[in-house]
C-alpha cells in the first residue's frame, strides 16, 4: 500500500473521497458528541437511539412510500427523538432506572423496527428500497449529495455545540446546580439529546444502526485517556472519529468485499485499544511501568539500607560486605545483584573487590536521609 | 403514574404476543394439492405444469429478494399444511436454508434447481464447494427443472399425469422457443459491446449460455455489502471499456448503482443506466412480466436495446 | 417592615412515593444569621433546602426569598451541594469549577470573560485554594473538593447562602477555614444556612438553629433553642448529654434499640 497513492486516490478518486469524507464527518459529529454521553454516564443513549431509529425508517417508508434518504432519516431522527422522550419520561416518574429504560426501549423499538421490516420485505417495492442495508450502513453507496447533507447537519450540530458549550457542560458536570443558578436544564437535556438524535442519524448510512453505538462512544472513551480538559477532550474525540472514517474507507477501498461500515468500527476500536493500553498517566501500559518502577526503587532502597545497616553494626565502617550476605538479609534475594548494580551508577556505593561491596560517602548520606524521611534515627 | 406506564407497557407487549399469533383461516381439504414455493419463476412454471389441478402459492412475490428473505410465521404457517414444497436450492434462498431442511424432514421438500446436472453448472464465485444459484437464466438449464417438477407432481399424483405431461410438453415448447429467441436477440448485439454490468452477480448462466460478459457490483448474494473497493473497481472497469450502459435490479437497492455511476462520470465517461432488469425476482403478479416467459423477454429486450442504443422490442411471440 | 426576612416558608408538605419528607413547615429565617439545620436521617434537611430553592415541587406551601418568590430572586442565592452529588473524575480545573459560579450572572450562551476569572481566583484566594487553580479536580482530596465548592458559590456574591453538610468528611484544619469564611459572611450582612451533621459545634460555629424531623420542632436563636427538651423532641431520645465548661452540648448517640 503506497502512502503516497494513497492521498491521491484521497483526493482525485471520486468514490474514495466521498467515502472517506462521509465517514469522516460522521466520525468527528458523533465523536464530539458523544463525549457528552460518554461523560454523563449515558454511553447506552446512543445504542438506544440509532436501534430505535430503525422502526423510525421502516415506517416512514411505509407510510410516504419514499426510499429517498432525506425521508428515511427523517423517520429515524423522529423515532429516535421520541424514544428518547419516553426513556426520559420513564425514568422522571417511575422507579425505573435510567440503564434500564435505556435497554428496554431499545428492545422495544428495535423489535418492532424488526417486525415493520419483515413485514415491508414482502412488498414489491421493497428490495429496491434497501431497507435492511439500514442494518449494518452502505457507505460504500454514498454520493456528493449525501455528503453534503451529513455537512449541512453536522456543521448546524457543531456550531450549536460551540454556542451552548457551558451549558453542556454544566449539564454533564452538576445539572442541579445549573438548576439553581437558573437555567433551562431540562431543555440544554433535550437539546443535547436532538443533536445527539441527529448525529446519530446522518451516521446510519454509513455504518447502520447495530454498530453506530460503537461511534458515539468509543472516540469519546479513546480521548480520555489522554487529557484531563473538556475542550481537548471534545476535540480528540471528534478528531479520533474522523480518523477511523478515513482509515475505514481507504483500508475497505483497497481489499474486494470488505463492508466499510464494520472496517471503520474496527478501526475505532484499535485505536480505543492503543489508547486504553498506551496512554500516559491513563494508559495501563504506563501504569505497569509505573509500579515496576516503584517496586525496583524500593528493592535498591532495601539494599542500601541494608548496606549502612552492616556498616554500622561493624567497628570498621569501611570493611566490605559480600553480595551473598545482603541476599540473605533481603527479602527478594534474586534482585539484590542488579539493586547493587544501580547503586553502583548512581555512585552510591563501590565493588571493592569482587562481590565485595561498600556504601560511598554520598551512599552513606542518602542512607542517612532515607531512613530520617521514615521516621527513624540512625 | 406508575399504575399507568406499568399498564402501558402490559398493553404494548401483549398486543405484540397476539399479533404474532395470528393463525391463517384453516384451508378445507380439497381435490387440488398443496403446493408451497419460494421464488416466483418456481411458482410460474409448477402453476402451468399443475394447471387447475393443484394450489400453488409462492412465498416470494415481486420485487422481494430471495438472498435475505427471512420466513415469517405466517409462512412457516403455509410451509407446514403444504403437500409439497418446491424451492430453488444452492443455497439462492440464503436465510431459510435452515427451515427448509427442517421441512424436508417431515414432508416432500424439493430443490429443483438442484436438477440441473453439477457438469452444467457454475461454480460460486467465492466459495468452492457451492453453486451459482442463478440458474433460470439459462432457458436451456431451466427446461431440466420443469422436467423436475413434473417428475415430482406426476409421482405425488399419478391420477393426473396425463394432464402434467401435456402441460409440460406445451411449456417445454415455448420454452424452446424462447431460447431460440434470445439467441437471435443477442446475435444483433456485435462482438465488442456484449456487456451486462448489473447490481449483483445473477447473470452468470446468461452470460455463459448467451455469449455475454457479466459483472455484478455486489457478489454471488445480494447479503453482503459492496466495498468501496468494489464500487472503484467496477466503476474503472466501465470507464476503461467505455460501456454504455448498466442496468438495476428489481429486488436490489439502486443506491450502489448510482454511487458506481458517479464514480464513473468522474473518470470522465457517462454510463447510462439501461433500465431495471428482473433478476431475483420477477415482475408484478397479472403482467406478463410476471411470468417466467415475461421476464427472460423482459430482460432480454432491456439489455439488448440499451447496448445497441435503440428502443425495446417486442417479446418472443 | 425594614428589611425583609431572608426565608419565609409556610406550611410547606414534601412528599416522596406517598411519604411525608416535610410536613406542614412553617419557619422564619432573619437577615444576617449564621444557621444550622439539624435533625436525624431522613429528617428532611437535604430536602428543606432544595425545597427553598425549588430544586424539588413541594406538595403544598410556598417559599418566600427576601419578600418574593425565589424564582425572582436566583440572582441572590448561592448554592453549595454536597461533594457526593458529583462525578469528580470529570475532565475540568478547579478554576473552571468556581468559574460555574458566574454562569448565572452570564446568563445563555454567553462565555466567561477576564472579570469572571479575576473574581474566580480572588474566591479561590479566600479559600486558599489559589495555588490549585489549574489542577484537575479528581487529583483533590475531600476537604480541597468543598472549598472548591465553597469557591464557587463565592464567586456568586449572593445575599444568601445555602450549604448542605459542607463539614462531612473534611479534616480539621479545612473546617476551621470555612467556619471563618461563614462568620466573615454574616459579619458583611450575608445569610448563611447550613445543613449540619455535628451537634456538638452546634453552639460555636452558629448563631440560629432550627431542628427538623419531618415536622419543625423548633427554630430560632441557638442559645433559646438548642435545649433538651427540643433535642429530645427532634431526635426522640436518642441523644446524650454532656456538660462542657459551663456550656450545654449535645452528642447524638448511638441507636438505642
Amino acid at each position: 500500500m503506497d502512502l503516497l497513492a494513497v492521498l491521491n486516490d484521497l483526493v482525485y478518486d471520486y468514490t474514495l473521497r466521498t467515502v472517506a469524507l462521509g465517514s469522516a464527518l460522521l466520525g468527528t459529529v458523533s465523536g464530539a458528541l458523544g463525549s457528552f454521553a460518554v461523560l454523563r454516564r449515558q454511553s447506552m443513549l446512543g445504542d438506544a437511539i440509532s436501534h430505535t431509529a430503525l422502526p423510525g425508517i421502516a415506517l416512514a417508508f411505509l407510510i410516504t412510500g419514499s426510499r429517498l434518504p432525506l425521508v428515511l432519516m427523517a423517520g429515524a431522527a423522529l423515532a429516535g427523538w421520541i424514544g428518547t422522550l419516553i426513556v426520559m419520561y420513564v425514568v422522571r416518574n417511575t422507579r425505573v432506572k435510567q440503564d434500564s429504560a435505556l435497554g428496554m426501549i431499545l428492545a422495544v423499538f428495535f423489535g418492532f423496527g424488526l417486525v415493520v421490516l419483515s413485514y415491508v420485505q414482502r412488498l414489491p417495492s421493497a428490495g429496491k428500497a434497501g431497507l435492511d442495508k439500514f442494518l449494518f450502513g452502505q457507505a460504500s453507496a454514498l454520493m456528493s449529495r449525501d455528503v453534503w447533507t451529513m455537512f449541512g447537519v453536522g456543521l448546524i450540530a457543531i456550531i450549536i455545540l460551540v454556542l451552548f458549550w457551558k451549558e453542556f457542560k454544566l449539564l454533564s458536570f452538576d445539572p442541579e446546580y445549573g438548576v439553581s443558578l437558573g437555567f433551562k436544564m431540562r431543555f440544554v437535556d433535550i437539546l443535547l439529546t436532538t443533536l445527539l438524535v441527529a448525529a446519530i442519524v446522518i451516521g446510519l448510512q454509513t455504518v447502520g444502526v447495530v454498530l453506530m453505538s460503537a461511534m458515539v462512544v468509543a472516540p469519546a472513551a479513546a480521548a480520555r485517556q489522554w487529557t484531563d480538559r473538556l475542550g481537548v477532550m471534545v476535540a480528540l474525540s471528534a478528531l479520533f472519529g474522523a480518523l477511523a472514517g478515513i482509515s475505514g474507507a481507504v483500508i475497505s477501498s483497497f481489499m474486494a468485499n470488505l463492508p466499510t461500515g464494520p472496517t471503520i468500527v474496527l478501526c475505532i476500536s484499535a485505536i480505543v485499544v492503543f489508547s486504553m493500553l498506551l496512554a500516559p498517566n491513563r494508559g495501563l501500559a504506563y501504569n505497569w511501568l509505573r509500579t515496576l518502577r516503584r517496586k525496583r526503587q524500593i528493592q535498591t532502597d532495601s539494599v542500601l539500607l541494608d548496606l549502612h545497616e552492616l556498616a554500622a553494626q561493624h567497628e570498621d565502617h569501611r570493611r566490605p560486605h559480600s553480595t551473598a550476605t545482603l541476599q540473605a538479609m533481603s527479602r527478594n534475594p534474586a534482585a539484590v545483584a542488579r539493586s547493587l548494580q544501580e547503586l553502583v551508577e548512581r555512585g552510591l556505593a563501590l565493588e571493592e573487590k569482587p562481590e565485595l561491596w561498600t556504601l560511598t560517602d554520598q551512599g552513606e548520606s542518602e542512607a542517612v536521609v532515607k531512613l530520617q524521611d521514615m521516621g527513624r534515627t540512625s | 403514574m406508575k399504575l399507568r406506564v406499568t399498564l402501558f407497557i402490559a398493553f404494548l407487549a401483549t398486543s405484540m404476543f397476539f399479533a404474532s399469533c395470528g393463525k391463517e383461516a384453516e384451508s378445507p381439504k380439497s381435490e387440488q394439492l398443496n403446493v408451497v414455493t419460494t421464488v416466483g419463476m418456481i411458482t410460474d412454471i409448477t402453476q402451468r405444469i399443475g394447471g387447475d389441478k393443484v394450489k400453488v402459492t409462492g412465498l416470494m412475490g415481486a420485487g422481494v429478494d430471495p438472498h435475505t428473505y427471512k420466513a415469517s410465521e405466517g409462512d412457516v404457517a403455509r410451509l407446514s399444511d403444504a403437500d409439497l414444497i418446491l424451492f430453488n436450492g444452492l443455497h439462492l434462498e440464503g436465510a431459510m436454508g435452515d427451515l427448509l431442511e427442517q421441512m424436508g424432514k417431515s414432508k416432500k421438500t424439493v430443490a429443483v434447481g438442484e436438477s440441473v446436472p453439477v457438469d452444467k453448472r457454475l461454480a460460486h464465485a467465492d466459495y468452492e464447494n457451492a453453486y451459482d444459484p442463478h440458474v433460470w437464466f439459462d432457458v436451456s438449464l431451466w427446461k431440466h427443472v420443469v422436467d423436475t417438477v413434473v417428475f415430482t407432481l406426476s409421482k405425488m399424483d399419478p391420477d393426473n399425469a396425463k394432464l402434467y405431461g401435456d402441460n409440460t410438453a406445451k411449456l417445454q415448447a415455448r420454452l424452446d422457443t424462447l431460447h431460440a429467441w434470445v439467441q437471435e436477440q443477442a446475435a444483433r448485439v456485435p462482438e465488442g459491446q456484449r456487456v451486462v454490468i448489473t447490481a449483483h452477480d445473477a447473470f452468470n448462466y446468461f452470460g455463459r449460455a448467451y455469449g455475454f460478459q457479466v459483472r455484478g457490483l455486489q457478489g454471488i448474494s445480494t447479503a453482503a455489502e459492496a466495498g468501496t473497493a468494489d464500487v472503484q473497481d467496477l466503476a474503472a472497469f466501465i470507464a476503461d471499456n467505455k460501456i454504455p450502459s448498466m442496468f438495476v435490479e428489481s429486488s436490489v437497492p439502486t443506491r450502489s448503482i448510482e454511487a458506481v455511476q458517479a464514480a464513473v462520470e468522474s473518470r470522465g465517461f457517462a454510463v447510462s443506466i439501461g433500465g431495471e432488469l428482473f433478476s431475483d425476482a420477477m415482475g408484478d403478479g397479472g403482467t406478463h412480466e410476471g411470468t417466467y416467459v415475461g421476464m427472460v423477454e423482459h430482460n432480454v429486450s432491456t439489455i439488448v436495446s440499451a447496448l445497441l442504443g435503440e428502443t425495446p422490442q417486442e417479446g418472443s411471440h | 417592615m425594614s428589611t425583609p426576612n431572608a426565608i419565609e416558608v409556610r406550611d410547606l408538605t414534601v412528599a416522596y412515593r406517598e411519604k411525608p419528607v416535610l410536613w406542614d413547615i412553617d419557619l422564619t429565617v432573619p437577615t444576617g444569621v449564621l444557621m444550622a439545620i439539624v435533625g436525624p436521617n431522613g429528617a428532611g434537611k437535604t430536602t428543606i433546602i432544595k425545597a427553598m430553592q425549588s430544586l424539588l415541587k413541594p406538595a403544598a406551601g410556598q417559599v418566600r426569598i427576601f419578600g418574593k418568590p425565589y424564582h425572582e430572586q436566583r440572582k441572590l442565592v448561592g448554592y453549595v451541594p454536597q461533594r457526593g452529588s458529583v462525578d469528580w473524575d470529570f475532565p475540568t480545573s478547579v478554576l473552571d469549577v468556581v468559574l460555574m459560579g458566574r454562569y448565572g450572572a452570564l446568563g445563555w450562551i454567553k462565555r466567561p470573560r477576564k472579570d469572571d476569572r479575576t473574581l474566580a481566583l480572588e474566591a479561590l484566594k479566600k479559600v486558599a485554594m489559589h495555588d490549585f487553580a489549574d489542577r484537575q479536580i479528581s487529583q483533590l482530596s475531600g476537604g480541597q473538593q468543598q472549598r472548591v465548592f465553597l469557591a464557587r458559590a463565592l464567586v456568586q456574591q449572593a445575599e444568601l447562602y445555602f450549604m448542605d453538610e459542607p463539614f462531612q468528611g473534611v479534616d480539621a484544619k479545612t473546617e476551621r477555614a470555612i467556619i471563618g469564611i461563614l462568620k466573615e459572611l454574616r459579619s458583611a450582612g450575608k445569610t448563611v444556612v447550613v445543613v449540619h451533621h455535628d451537634l456538638q459545634t452546634v453552639p460555636e460555629y452558629f448563631d440560629w438553629v432550627t431542628l427538623l424531623n419531618v415536622r419543625r420542632i423548633a427554630s430560632g436563636p441557638v442559645n433559646d433553642v438548642f435545649t433538651e427538651a427540643n433535642l429530645r423532641a427532634a431526635y426522640g431520645g436518642r441523644v446524650a448529654f454532656k456538660s462542657q465548661s459551663g456550656l450545654e452540648s449535645a452528642v447524638e448517640g448511638e441507636q438505642v434499640s
